[in-house]
Formats: structure tokens, sequence, C-alpha cells
């Protein structure tokens, strides 16, 4: 079942530009990354379903129904991270998560006192007192605790700690096991690269790119490393070479295309040492933004 | 529910302000009139003064040396402050959230906007009518020394109830406003402008006999406490001018609200 799918959604602000044509669509129980520089578009692609903001063209449903019409009633069965968060500062935090739960369908007491001691989150101060990452936790926390179907996260982990960050991607799979379905927007390519099955590349209001993550790490590139004196950097400049760099004896670069040339190419020169991996995320993420 | 209730607890403190504010002004306008009282000094010296004057400051209908000749003058001061509480409660209480940036909190809750807009409608007007009573008390007990009689009870609930009309008209305003107007910092400042602006028009219009077409666009016109004096009884047509200027603005807040895109 689909339970995400835009259909050449476009958002202007006035004349700004927001997102333009973007379509894509996310199955159940998939945990897929949405991944973009600052700017790009995805705080607006998620605002759009959570119904905060309205599409100035084209759709976007949520478990086969339309944003903008059925918002209130999706929103029941949606939990949302956003990047900031911001409560309000003179409640104490487990006031605060009450109300929240006063809004579900669901008794979510149980689950909120679960989460909140998984994230070692104190109950009782006051939101206005908590430093960023805490308000971070109760965001979390606040997130999750009617077990949502589906999860907007955006760029969840900025001001967590790195244990923090373990615990809460440990939590993210556990709920996605428990068959909720994650949209999880980031810049950082290590955690989506970790975390997701798909993933959709956003650029300046475009998606440029909606794959496979394995698929994306093998389909193009070898990032290979040779060692040896006297190598020639310029006997590597092959077709399908980029980015060559030679520094101390080691050559650098990424190679896409037939590897069996390649093969032929390194059999032709004595090595000391070598290395043929997947590049990262990372780095073949550089290529769509260079 | 839920909203409306913390509403109320977020609004107490304001409300509890403008209490005092009320009652200062109050117990001090009260404890003027005790120089006024039943002296035949004071009514020589206003009457010496310009009608002009008078006018201006809404004078010139009441024996201020009477309960409720003074009541009467005071109502147009009661008016202008309980409008402006009214005006800045309706403007704050949908921008806050868009001021603090709540709104992805609160509105990516499963509650439709229109809830969200009569939820917290009806706490702002709770705290109206909080600040009215604490008005209506505070004005009884002062007056209590006095001995009033049953009219002037009378006269205070008459005054009270346009009060309270008047109270909900820049009310709605300031909601609308607050609801219609993206860039949340000018809400306040709109809907204060607003009353201003008819606060002013009603001076003008007093001053002038040919600018009393002016007395439709001003609310501090509709209940003059010199005929609610005379007359015991609210103007008519005000009343449904107030109610269609209340309607058409909560309409246009929840027109206004449930189409736009929320700030962030």
């Amino acid at each position: 079942m689909r339970v995400i799918e835009a259909g050449q959604l476009t958002k202007y602000y006035g004349k700004a530009r927001g997102i333009v044509d973007v379509s894509f669509h996310v199955d159940e129980g998939e945990i897929f990354g949405f991944i973009g520089p600052n700017g790009a578009g995805k705080s607006t692609t998620i605002r759009l379903f959570l119904s905060l903001i309205y599409p100035t063209s084209g759709s976007a449903t949520i478990f086969g129904r339309d944003c903008v019409k059925h918002g209130p009633e999706l929103r029941q069965e949606i939990g949302y991270l956003p990047s900031e968060v911001f409560y309000y500062e003179r409640m104490k935090v487990i006031d605060l998560l009450r109300y929240s739960a006063s809004f579900y369908r669901k008794d979510c007491t149980q689950r909120l006192h679960e989460l909140a001691e998984w994230m070692e989150l104190e109950l009782n101060r006051r939101i206005e007192d908590l430093s960023y990452g805490n308000k971070k936790k109760v965001g979390i926390v606040q997130g999750l605790l009617h077990q949502p179907k589906l999860l907007f996260l955006d760029e969840p982990t900025a001001g967590l700690d790195p244990l923090m960050q373990r615990k809460f991607f440990q939590l993210i799979q556990e709920e996605n096991q428990r068959g909720a379905t994650v949209f999880f927007s980031s810049h950082i390519l290590g955690e989506v690269q970790r975390m997701c099955n798909r993933v959709g590349i956003i650029k300046e209001g475009q998606i440029i790119e909606v794959a496979d993550i394995r698929t994306l790490q093998q389909r193009n590139y070898k990032k290979v490393m040779l060692e040896a004196g006297g190598l020639d950097a310029a006997y590597f400049d092959i077709p399908g070479v980029t980015n060559l760099e030679s520094h101390n004896g080691t050559l650098r670069f990424f190679y896409n295309g037939d590897v069996n040339a390649l093969m032929h190419k390194i059999g032709t020169v004595t090595l000391s040492n070598v290395t043929i991996e997947e590049p990262t995320l990372e780095e073949i993420f550089m290529h769509y933004y260079e | 529910m839920n909203i409306f209730v913390h509403e109320l607890t977020a609004n107490l403190k304001s409300l509890l302000i403008w209490g005092v504010i009320v009652i200062l002004f109050v117990v001090v306008g009260t404890s003027k009139f005790s120089a006024y009282y039943e002296n035949p000094d004071m009514l020589a010296i206003l009457d010496a003064m310009p009608p002009a004057l008078l006018d201006a400051f809404n004078m010139q209908a009441f024996n201020l040396t009477t309960l409720s000749g003074f009541f009467g003058l005071m109502f147009t001061y009661y008016a202008l402050m309980l409008s402006i509480a009214a005006a800045m409660w309706g403007s704050d209480v949908i921008s806050k959230e868009e001021r603090d940036k709540t709104v992805e909190f609160s509105l990516t809750l499963p509650v439709p906007r229109s809830r969200v807009v009569t939820a917290k409608s009806l706490a702002a007007l709770v705290n109206c009518i909080g600040l009215l009573l604490i008005t209506w008390g505070i004005s009884l007990a002062t007056a209590t020394p006095y001995q009033p009689d049953g009219e002037f009870y009378t006269f205070v609930a008459l005054c009270m109830l346009a009060l309270f009309i008047m109270q909900v008209i820049f009310l709605s305003i300031g909601i609308f406003l607050g609801c219609a107007l993206k860039q949340y910092k000018r809400a306040s400042s709109a809907a204060l402008s607003v009353l201003l602006a008819t606060y002013f028009i009603s001076i003008v219009s007093s001053l002038n006999q040919d600018l009393e077409f002016l007395n439709y666009v001003s609310p501090f016109k509709y209940f003059d406490a010199g005929v609610l004096l005379r007359e015991s009884r609210l103007d008519g047509t005000f009343v449904v001018l107030s109610l269609a200027i209340i309607g058409i603005s909560m309409a246009g807040a929840y027109v206004a609200y449930t189409r736009r895109d929320l700030y962030i």
C-alpha cells in the first residue's frame, strides 16, 4: 500500500520557489530518506503533507486520502518531529506531553512514560529551562507517544548527542519493525545510509533522483586507492575516471564504467597497496550537487 | 475542550493584570467623585466651562454630582479600557502560536483549524467576561458608600451590557485580524489602530453635529451612556449593527484561517 504519494506537488511562496513538480511515493513499512541541502525544499514538502501550508498545485495524499481535505483525521496516525522544536515555554514537560496525548483517541499514558524513560527525559522541568537537546527529546516523545503509523522526521538528530542519536535510531527502527512507515529528511548522509531503504534526492525544489539506496551506491561509482612508487597520474586518466588526485605516490579516484577495463589497467603496474570500495552516499551525493 | 482549558490557563495572568488596572482606575476615579458628590460648587464650575470642551470629554450629558451621572462619565473610559483588552486578546490568541513558533506543534495535532479558532475565541471571550465582571463588581463596591438606589443598579447593568457588546466587537475584530494577517506582528498593532481610529472618530463626531453619520463607524458611539441613562434601553439599530460586525468578523476569521498558509 502506498502510504505517502506526491503527484506533481508544487508550492510557491508568492514568487519564491518552494518545490516544483515533486512526485514520489513511499510504501508501507519503508524508511524513506529525503536528502538535500538546506533550502532545497525538504521542510516545505513535509509541511505540505501536514497541511500546515497548502499546495499551489498538484496533490499530496497519505493513506490514499487527500492531505488538505482529510488533514485532521489523517494526523491521528501521523507523528511529526520538526527540525527545530518549539513548545509552550511556561508548561512543564509532563503537562505538555499529556496535553498532546489528549488529542489522540487512544490512551497514550503508558507509551509516554516508556519513551520518556528511554530518552532519559526529566518530566517535571519547565520547557523554558530545557537545553536545545532536551527540547528535542521532548519532541521525540511527543511525536511518538501515540504510536503513529507514519512518522515525519525533519533533520531529527540535530542537537542530540551521539549516545542519544543512537538511542533515537534504535527507537525509530523499533517503530519501523512494529509497522510504522518513516519519512526521514536529512542532509547528513551517513544516517540516511544507515537507516533508509530508498532515498529521494531533492535539489532546488526538484526531485533529481529516487532510488534504492543499494543501487545508488553500486550502480555507478567505485572508489579506488592505489599506492606505488613513481605512479603517473596521467596513466590512469582513462574514460570513466573522475576526481583524480595524486599525493605522495598515492592515487585516489572514482571510476564509473566497465570494471574489467580498470582491472586490466591496474594489472599493468606494480603496486604496494590497493583498495577498491563502494563510495559512501556522501561521495555520490556530491556528484549531484557539483 | 483541551485547547480551551489550555488557553484559559495561559491567559489567566493577562486577565489578572487587566483586572488590577481596572480596579485601580475605578478606585482612583471614585475617590475623585467624593469631591463632586452633592457639591453645588462643582456644578457651578462645570456650568462655566465651554460646552465644546465638555462634549469632547463626554461630560455634557451628565450631572456629575450624582452617582449615575459620574458613572456615565466614567463609562467612556471603561469602554476604552475593556475594548483595548478585548482587541489585544483577540489579535493575540491565534497569532501568538505563529509568533512563538508553536504552530508546528499545535497545528500538527489532529484538530481542524476551525476548532482551534472556536476554542481560542471562546477562551478569549471568557477573559472578556471575567474582566467585565471585575469592572461591574468594583463599580458597585465603590458605589456602596453613597447608598445607590435601584435605578443606579439598573443603569450600571445596562452599561455593562453595552460594554460587553463593545468588548465582543473588538474581540472579534482582533480575532479576524489575527487569523487573516499572515504577518503576526501586525495583528495586534492593526487591531489597536482600528480601535484608536474609531475612538477618535467618536470624539470628532461628538464635536460636530454634521458628522453624526460617523456614529455608525465608531462602536464607541453605538451605546452612549447619556442615552442609556435617559432611555434605559439599548438602541436596537446599533445592537443589530454590532451583531453584524461580530458575525462578519468571525466568519472572516474562520474562512481566512482555514485557507491560508501558516507562517513558520
